[in-house]
């Protein structure tokens, strides 16, 4: 494989782009992890009151702000990268030039960090706004890395998933059968250890469950040592998700 | 001259299938070099290898003195592409369609936008500069896909088949700078389906067909040793055709079916025609000869086929 400084051209490709429909995909990405914050926060979190000594609202919201950075990352490197790939033929364009298509590919992975990254902070700001505040300032910025690494690797993820969609129906798959199921089995909106053992079992499985204890962990300053093994999960499975990504996009376009 | 991209035994096999045949051919510095067949015969795979966006699947390619390979960015450094689909940006505009080029190519940031200034002249697009690229007409994007593969001063020119679905008058205008391109010592390299196209542009050109070159020489040479001058064609039916060769064979120095006409080559026509009139036949034509007799001579039995 053949990376170079390059991914960088292909992540500024990507910003001159956005910059024409910044606005609609700001409303996108608040809408739908703002209504899991409204509903479930305020209207649940009524009855819940009190959890683990703090309000509802601050166990929700590191769940959601780290499933909206998934969201985002994953729709960007399916929908996004296919439109360009096989509708745009950009790809085509981008590995006739030094740009190879290891670079191109991680530029778009990079890209779809970048976008869940911005959809996360969008979050973040949100619920400082409603009050919900992150236990620290070094929490904030331990937050916006640990969006990044959760955004590279659910970017990752879809990209394997898109180096062999032959369609756009084909994303429907992924998003109701593994996007969509995550979310309820990961701990996002309640605690999984009611659930019985073969679903706790299950979802250790699934990344999101890891990456939503480590965020609250952050947003809480709750540090226990099992985030070393959930850290240690995420970590392999990015790399792992990473560079099977690269090599199977890389397998569709080059020919 | 000096040999600027060599190929030897070249082949390229997809899992069942094989684009391209066991081919060798030689293209020279300042030359144009045309690639010339119809739909399928491996003449976009052979120039996709070239310039490296296709693995050769056995048999030696050099470019620029390098083995041709897909992480080679050396070659692609010097080889600029005209593509055969129109792959330009359509979420930017026309500069930006150039300037994330020129950042693909590590140009900076001054010397991007002199070229790029100069590049938009040279197309005849400095008034769509801030358009967006579905506002252009299907002219327009074929040119600024000329532009954009010369913001690296490129020392190969790849064209691959770079007129299709244009009107003459924007055919004409794309020739025009690519014979300008040529004149200044790029080495140009050219697909076409068109003979007019070889025969305006191409030093000299190779004939394919299913992956294999049938034939390769200087157009005009090409001509006179396969056709002859002139061709008389003969719009009559198949059956006849023992007939009437047996009077006007003598007088042609060979002869083609091709559909529902009756080819006739030879270098001076006029006995030919002569017997012909006399024979008042419905629906002749005579004519010079063309690259597309030598192509039709050498591909249009097996199409019918």
């Amino acid at each position: 494989m053949t990376f170079s400084y390059r991914i960088a051209y292909v992540f500024w490709r990507n910003m001159i782009s956005y910059k024409r429909f910044i606005l609609t995909t700001f409303l996108a990405s608040l809408i739908q992890p703002l209504f899991y914050l409204v509903t479930f926060g305020i209207g649940m979190g009524a009855y819940i009151g009190y959890f683990g000594g703090k309000p509802y609202l601050y166990f929700l919201v590191p769940g959601v702000l780290t499933t909206s950075v998934m969201m985002t990352a994953s729709f960007e490197c399916m929908y996004g990268t296919f439109v360009k790939m096989v509708h745009e033929k950009l790809y085509d364009s981008l590995i006739a030039t030094p740009v190879s298509a290891e670079d191109a590919i991680a530029g778009d992975v990079a890209w779809g960090a970048f976008r869940g990254l911005v959809s996360g902070s969008l979050m973040m700001i949100v619920a400082i706004f409603m009050g919900i505040l992150p236990v620290s300032p070094a929490s904030v910025l331990l937050l916006v890395l640990l969006m990044v690494i959760v955004g590279v690797l659910f970017g990752s993820l879809a990209m394997v998933v898109t180096s062999f969609a032959p369609n756009f129906d084909f994303f429907n798959y992924y998003s109701e059968l593994v996007i969509t199921p995550m979310l309820f089995f990961s701990g996002v909106f309640f605690p999984l250890d009611k659930f019985p053992g073969w679903m706790k079992t299950l979802s250790q499985f699934m990344p999101l469950t890891h990456a939503v204890a480590i965020a609250r962990a952050i947003f809480n300053g709750t540090y226990t040592r099992s985030l070393v093994f959930n850290f240690l999960v995420i970590f392999i499975l990015e790399t792992a998700a990473f560079l099977i990504g690269v090599k199977l996009m890389k397998k569709r376009l080059i020919k | 001259m000096k040999t600027i991209i060599q190929a030897e035994q070249l082949c390229k096999n997809y899992d069942k299938f094989t684009a391209v045949d066991h081919i060798s051919f030689a293209i020279e510095e300042g030359e144009c070099f045309g690639f010339l067949g119809p739909n399928g015969a491996g003449k976009t795979t052979t120039v996709r290898m070239i310039h490296c966006v296709s693995p050769v699947s056995s048999g030696t390619l050099t470019v620029l003195d390098m083995a041709a390979s897909i992480d080679n960015r050396t070659i692609k450094k010097n080889i600029g592409v005209i593509p055969q689909e129109i792959n330009l940006d359509n979420d930017l505009t026309v500069r930006e369609n150039l300037q994330v080029f020129a950042h693909f190519f590590d140009i900076p940031g001054p010397e991007a936008q002199r070229r790029i200034d100069e590049l938009l002249k040279f197309v005849e697009l400095e008034k769509k500069r801030d358009s967006r690229i579905e506002q252009l007409s299907t002219g327009m994007k074929r040119r600024l896909l000329i532009a954009r593969a010369l913001l690296n001063q490129p020392k190969i020119i790849v064209a691959d088949e770079p007129t299709t679905g244009l009107d003459p008058q924007a055919r004409h205008l794309i020739w025009q700078r690519l014979r300008q391109l040529k004149s200044q010592g790029v080495t140009l390299i050219l697909t076409t389906q068109y003979m007019e196209e070889a025969q305006q542009l191409c030093d000299r050109i190779v004939i394919m067909h299913q992956g294999r070159i049938l034939k390769a020489g200087v157009p005009t040479r090409l001509i006179a040793d396969e056709i002859g001058r002139e061709v008389t064609e003969l719009r009559v039916a198949a059956d006849q055709d023992e007939k009437l060769l047996a009077e006007l064979g003598p007088l042609a120095r060979g002869h083609e079916r091709v559909g529902d006409s009756l080819y006739l080559y030879s270098d001076d026509g006029r006995p030919l025609m002569k017997k012909v009139l006399e024979l008042d036949l419905p629906d002749t034509v005579h004519r010079p000869a063309s690259l597309e007799d030598v192509f039709l001579k050498l591909t249009g039995r097996s199409l019918i086929e």
